[in-house]
């Protein structure tokens, strides 16, 4: 799963701009699926006959895209102006490389040289429409043959291992819940199952509200990555959930309160069988839960999340040990869902 | 080796100011063909000379500063690095920012940045100080405090590439290019016939505050000094009367730190030889080792020659090869005009 997963987070697919993604992914299900639909928003929806059929309809889904940038004006100097796609905090971008497009070309998010900011100016960040890329063209047209307007961009994208089994990469959210979803296809399932590889979770989890539609579903397990703040000038009830305390099992987020009984499914699950897990101690995120527990008549939902730190940022990072039991916890709630 | 190659090679080194010994030794290497003799200070400047054969030459010294901007480690809590900076980094480019840790092999880091999950719109606005901020190592505090003693350095990862065709994007440009702009001038001295001995000066600790220049300058004694660094070119959220561009040419600086014959005589050169130049003027200090070689002993005549960089003091500094190229020309041409007499 680990390689699968770095080999994902390379891969561009800012929101709306999946394609790169739905494409590698797509290769590696074919032979291990039942049937494969791609909708007309792109997203990737992959059925599979298990051991036995279940009484209700399961459905398991990640989300492909990732946050990212997209080019809304080039300046007469060349420069590239732009705007967010997903939730990026603005504090984490200045200085950072960028790459736009289907050519990846290469930019960088500038910034004025440190001997020419006030201690007022040091003091705040800058705000998104004075943020501008730098490409290296000359001139405005020069430009123009390397970027297009309306062109998607992702952040530098070197996957590495450090330290004691972490993993630092962009798109970890939620490329780690793709390479998860792979593995479960790839094994011999206990039921029938949907998988469904979202787009646009980022911009508000547009993808999953027509997948569900489609599907239309009765339980759904939603496999993710959130938010670990669990730093040391954090206090201890605003860090949301800790690098290596295992696998985040929430009971409530921005977006959903999830099934109490699959919550209770689960965690039982992981105890029995030795995964180790945890909750959110805060309030907080939001996942492709939100859509898909209120389609239809409603979905029972849950979501196995893993947990990591800087996430929407060029430089997520995750504790393998913690998201490596994923796969297998998926697999024993769908066991315990076909008795 | 290509000016552009031995900028990329030089700049991937990790040599904040005060542990410059890897650019040092790589320095060392490069430079070596070209002159007679390469020593070093209590301060680990290098210093090197090309002799002309002359009794009682005149001296010449080409300065550019080794070091760069870093961070230092100053504790370890939970298995994260504190840090202070070693020299001016602006605290709004940390944040999520990965870090070569200068352990012995070096470890690699990121600067945890806190999430906004318990911040309001308000202060999404504000700049986190760089107190609270930690490097990430991924280790536990036994292993972080073992495998990290206090006062170990570290720089930004990653080093310097092309963003697009000739212009290269990176760490430490400031001022590593410049060594290797004197490097290629000394390459294109090597079998020319000079009146002066020409004195490299590749000094430490400039991003402190010039203290390598002041007992490297002083080691040296040189009558003539070119002081070589990096300026500012212009950017959209730059004032453009405080800049100069990309493309133009060398900055030759203006002004009281620069000795008007010296200056004169580098402006001249450019004309002579249509070497394409752009004025930098400076009212007051310079801020490069230009400032402490001037006054160094009873006087040095100093000029300053600088590369026109983007995004100074942060990982994606940026340059546009023509203009270093330009300050080899300059720098060559310069050197070769010198007669006995040195500037008449």
């Amino acid at each position: 799963m680990l390689d699968t997963l770095k080999t994902l987070c390379y891969l561009s697919g800012a929101s709306g701009s999946e394609d790169e993604v739905r494409d590698y992914i797509l290769e590696r299900v074919l032979p291990y699926s039942d049937e494969i639909v791609t909708d007309n928003m792109g997203n990737l929806i992959v059925s599979k006959k298990g051991k036995k059929r279940c009484g209700r309809k399961i459905l398991i889904c990640a989300h492909m895209d990732e946050v990212g940038i997209i080019i809304t004006n080039i300046d007469d100097d060349g420069y590239l102006r732009f705007d967010f796609l997903g939730g990026v905090d603005r504090r984490v971008v200045i200085g950072k490389q960028v790459y736009i497009g289907k050519d990846r070309i290469r930019g960088v998010i500038g910034i004025k040289a440190y001997h020419h900011v006030s201690k007022e100016e040091e003091k705040s960040v800058p705000k998104r429409d004075e943020l501008y890329i730098d490409i290296g063209a000359k001139s405005k047209d020069e430009a123009k043959e390397l970027v297009s307007l309306a062109d998607a961009g992702v952040f530098e994208d070197s996957v590495l291992e450090f330290g004691e089994g972490f993993l630092k990469a962009k798109a970890i959210d939620d490329r780690v819940g793709c390479a998860a979803m792979i593995k479960l296809i790839e094994s011999e399932l206990p039921c029938d199952c949907t998988f469904a590889f979202t787009v646009q979770e980022e911009v508000g989890t547009r993808g999953a509200k027509i997948v569900s539609a489609r599907v239309n579903p009765d339980v759904a397990i939603v496999l993710e990555g959130t938010t670990a703040a669990d730093l040391p000038e954090v206090p201890e009830g605003k860090r949301i959930c800790s690098l290596g305390e295992g696998l985040v099992i929430p009971f409530m987020d921005k977006g959903a309160i999830y099934s109490r009984s699959l919550y209770k499914t689960v965690t039982e699950l992981a105890d029995k069988n030795g995964i180790r897990w945890q909750t959110k101690t805060m309030i907080a995120g939001g996942t492709d839960a939100s859509a898909v527990q209120r389609s239809g008549n409603g979905v029972d939902t849950i979501a196995i999340s893993a947990p990591m730190r800087n996430i929407h940022s060029p430089a997520c990072v995750a504790k393998i040990s913690d998201f490596e039991e994923m796969p297998r916890l998926a697999a024993l709630l769908l066991e315990a869902l076909a008795e | 080796m290509l000016l552009k190659d031995m900028i990329i090679d030089l700049c991937g080194l990790p040599a904040p100011a005060g542990f410059e010994d890897k650019a040092f030794a790589r320095a060392k290497e490069l430079l070596a063909p070209f002159v007679d003799e390469i020593k070093t200070d209590a301060l680990g400047n290098l210093i090197a000379v090309k002799k002309c054969g002359r009794r009682g030459a005149k001296k010449l010294m080409l300065d550019a500063h080794m070091d760069e901007i870093g961070l230092i480690v100053t504790g370890v809590e939970k298995g994260f690095l504190r840090f202070s900076s070693i020299g001016g980094i602006d605290p709004r480019m940390l944040p999520a920012r990965e870090i070569k840790v200068l352990t012995e092999p070096p470890l690699f880091g990121i600067i945890d940045t806190f999430p906004p999950h318990a911040l309001s719109e308000e202060d999404m606005d504000k700049t986190i100080d760089a107190k609270k901020l930690f490097i990430d190592i991924g280790m536990s505090d036994e292993e972080a405090k073992k495998r990290v003693p206090l006062g170990t350095p570290a720089v930004f990862a990653g080093g310097v590439d092309e963003l697009c065709e000739n212009v290269l994007c990176g760490k430490s440009l400031d001022d590593r290019s410049c060594v290797a702009i004197i490097i290629k001038t000394m390459e294109a001295l090597a079998d020319k016939e000079l009146n002066v001995d020409v004195y490299c000066l590749f000094s430490t600790q400039e991003e402190l505050g010039t203290r390598g220049a002041v007992t490297g300058a002083y080691g040296i004694n040189p009558d003539y000094a070119v002081a070589l660094d990096v300026t500012f070119a212009s950017t959209p959220d730059s004032k453009r009367s405080e800049v100069l561009e990309m493309c133009k040419g060398a900055a030759i600086g203006v002004g009281p730190n620069m000795n008007r014959n010296i200056t004169n005589a580098l402006i001249k050169t450019a004309e002579d030889n249509g070497i394409p130049y752009q004025l930098e003027i400076m009212g007051g200090d310079s801020g490069t080792d230009g400032w402490v070689i001037q006054v160094c002993r009873e006087g040095v005549t100093t000029g300053i020659v600088s590369l026109p960089i983007r995004y100074m003091h942060s990982p994606v500094e940026t340059m546009d090869i023509s203009d270093a190229e330009t300050i080899v020309r300059l720098l060559t041409e310069f050197t070769q005009k010198l007669g006995e007499d040195g500037l008449s």
